[in-house]
């Protein structure tokens, strides 16, 4: 028997049982819309995460506070809560005097309430140094970023993002000039950021509130050490050879010699977006995981059905085999049906999860910025490739059960 | 063409041996019409079983054109039913979801004819029983006396050496009854080997021979010895 008669013998039988053939499939529809859906979402997830570790700026290499005990992310001291107090500004001084190293930024930030007329906010702050921006990547729509100057003398300034511009402003004020309360100081706005989306690190840059280092650390937190620094290196040096010379340097600093008693730890964007994307990736692995349960699921209701077909067959069965039709014939005709339904019902199914990742697209783009729509060829091709073989593994049962009928007893079937 | 000796087809239900038949041993020529009756339980669709290749004997020799069936495996056995057997049933055994070409196709596309040859050869079946104007009528929506016919077309399609007709006009009024072994007849003529099941003496005797069987023996194979019945006979 040709491929062709069995999937001409295939259509019929569907366009026969049009209702009974879309149900059929209808488990299988969802079950790959599913991993579609989370596929596609997971790396729109990835790709969204990864672009903001990257547009936190280029070449750029984080000291945090606290040693970590395989130095991979795994738990400094300062994520967990507990302050350490280790970084000066004679590491920021030794930092900038390293070749290998265009700037080196300190950070601090706390949150406060920040009042402008009626209009009271919480926020994070953040104490910055004037190459702060340039550094991270932070353009001012409006106005300009504050000087070394302001931080030297310890101005009162602050540069503030565009959602809470907007918050406190509304569109027909400009802030600039315009004086804010935050926590007790009152701050004059002389920028606002553009807009940039929450960032890497769960920070909505969008509403933060950027003052001077010196009085974020003086004024509004009372403390001489920063709570991390970051790094430009020279885009001339290997990151990694920038990484052990901060790490030298911070050493000496600190006057460290044994390498596990460390009171830092260093972090490049690579590490970040290594560690970042694996955590991604084994997410979107493990919700499409999940969804495959349904494809099971689909997989036994293809087998039910199917099973049903060959009973309801049985005298089609026995005919076949009287005008010639061999064991194989039969295995392979009932094969054809399961995997031509099953493949159908993959391909409705990657349109379907198009459609609704798609859909998710248009809904998401309003609420994040820089959200993209991810519909992975991979995914496409896998999840039709895994429809089939469900449709193969869970066909072959009834199909060799149609195959070994007897036909004279499959003629005589009532 | 046919030729069978000493056969026989025991039963085994639980342990209790059942002989359905018992040395049965004739041959059939190319070209003969044979019936084969006898009363229910005789051995008669068990025999036509063994002789369509659908069952093995027990014991006994069956050779096709010479060749010992014992020496042919499943799969050679099917081939030959779909080149040289057509099947004629009681219950005609069409799908009545697909049309009166798909149906009569069925034989063609399980054997290496190809897909554009066929076209001709199903027209050619459906026309020689007189259902041209069907060809594309779906088959649950024929009389039962077109669907018969609709069955030999199918019988026939592959030009088969033998057709194999089993009750044919068992679920038929005594019209269709004369049309379906008209056609069938008039296949003889044409040189076809047809080997008719019936408990029926008058649809028997359109045959130019009949093999008579009683509890699983040959009780008797005789020539009919006068003119066939016509068609008309067959209203009486």
């Amino acid at each position: 028997m040709k491929i062709k008669d069995s999937l001409k013998s295939a259509v019929g039988i569907f366009q026969h049982g049009k209702l009974r053939s879309a149900l059929t499939m209808l488990g299988i529809v969802i079950g790959i819309a599913s991993v579609i859906i989370l596929m596609s979402i997971g790396q729109s997830a990835q790709d969204y995460i990864l672009n903001q570790v990257q547009s936190v700026g280029s070449n750029l290499v984080f000291i945090i506070p606290g040693g970590s005990t395989n130095g991979r992310l795994s738990s400094p001291a300062a994520s967990q809560g507990i302050v350490i107090t280790s970084l000066r500004q004679q590491d920021i001084d030794a930092l900038k005097r390293e070749p290998s190293i265009d700037a080196a930024v300190p950070q601090v930030r706390g949150q406060a309430d920040v009042v402008y007329g009626d209009n009271d906010v919480r926020v994070t702050y953040e104490g910055a140094t004037a190459d702060f921006f340039s550094v991270l990547n932070y353009k001012t729509q409006k106005g300009y970023p504050f000087v070394k100057d302001d931080v030297d003398s310890s101005n009162h300034v602050a540069v503030i993002g565009s959602a809470l511009a907007e918050t406190l402003f509304g569109q027909n004020i400009n802030p600039i000039n315009k004086s804010i309360r935050l926590g007790n100081s009152t701050f004059r706005i002389v920028g606002v950021l553009e807009k940039k989306g929450t960032g890497a690190f769960g920070i909505d840059q969008d509403n933060l509130v950027l003052i001077p280092i010196t009085v974020a650390q003086g004024e509004m937190l009372g403390i001489n050490y920063f709570q991390s620094i970051v790094i430009q290196a020279n885009a001339a040096y290997d990151v990694n050879f920038v990484k052990s010379r901060i790490t030298s340097v911070m050493r000496q600093n600190h006057g460290i010699t044994d390498p596990n008693k460390d009171d830092f730890t260093i972090e490049t964007q690579e590490d970040i977006l290594a560690v970042l994307g694996s955590i991604t990736s084994v997410m979107t692995l493990f919700l499409a995981a999940i969804a495959s349960i349904s494809l099971v699921v689909g997989g036994i209701g293809i087998m039910n059905i199917m099973l049903v077909s060959v009973v309801e067959r049985t005298r089609e069965i026995g005919l076949r085999k009287a005008v010639g039709a061999t064991e194989n014939d039969i295995l392979q005709q009932f094969l054809v049906e399961s995997v031509t339904l099953t493949f159908l019902g993959g391909v409705i199914g990657v349109a379907f999860g198009a459609l609704i990742v798609g859909a998710a697209y248009l809904i998401l783009t309003n609420f994040i910025s820089g959200w993209s729509f991810e519909l992975p060829l991979s995914a496409v091709f896998l999840a039709v490739l895994v429809s089939t073989i469900t449709g193969m593994v869970f066909g072959i049962y009834p199909a060799r059960q149609a195959a070994r009928k007897n036909p004279i007893e499959a003629l005589r079937y009532e | 063409m046919i030729e069978v000796s000493n056969l026989e087809k025991t039963y085994n239900d639980d342990g209790n041996e059942t002989a359905a038949l018992q040395d049965i041993s004739f041959k059939i020529e190319k070209g003969e019409f044979v019936s084969i009756i006898g009363p229910s339980g005789s051995g008669k669709s068990t025999l036509l079983h063994i002789l369509s290749f659908l069952d093995r004997p027990t014991a006994g020799r069956y050779a096709f054109f010479g060749k010992s069936i014992d020496d042919m495996t499943d799969i050679e056995l099917a081939r030959v039913r779909n080149k040289e057997m057509g099947f004629v049933f009681q219950s005609f055994n069409l799908l009545s979801r697909i049309s009166v070409y798909e149906n009569v196709e069925i034989p063609l596309i399980y054997s290496d004819i190809a897909i554009s040859q066929r076209k001709k050869m199903v027209e050619d079946a459906v026309r020689s029983v007189g259902l041209e104007e069907k060809l594309y009528t779906e088959a649950g929506k024929l009389s039962g006396g077109q669907k018969q016919r609709v069955a030999i077309a199918r019988a026939l399609v592959n030009n088969p050496n033998v057709i194999f007709a089993d009750e044919p006009t068992g679920n038929l009024d005594s019209k269709s009854g004369a049309q379906v072994m008209d056609i069938l007849d008039n296949l003889n003529d044409k040189g076809h080997t047809i080997i008719l099941v019936t408990h029926e003496t008058y649809t028997a005797e359109f045959a130019n021979r009949i093999i008579r069987l009683k509890d699983g023996l040959v009780e008797s194979d005789a020539p009919v010895g006068k003119v066939r019945r016509s068609k008309g006979e067959f209203f009486k």
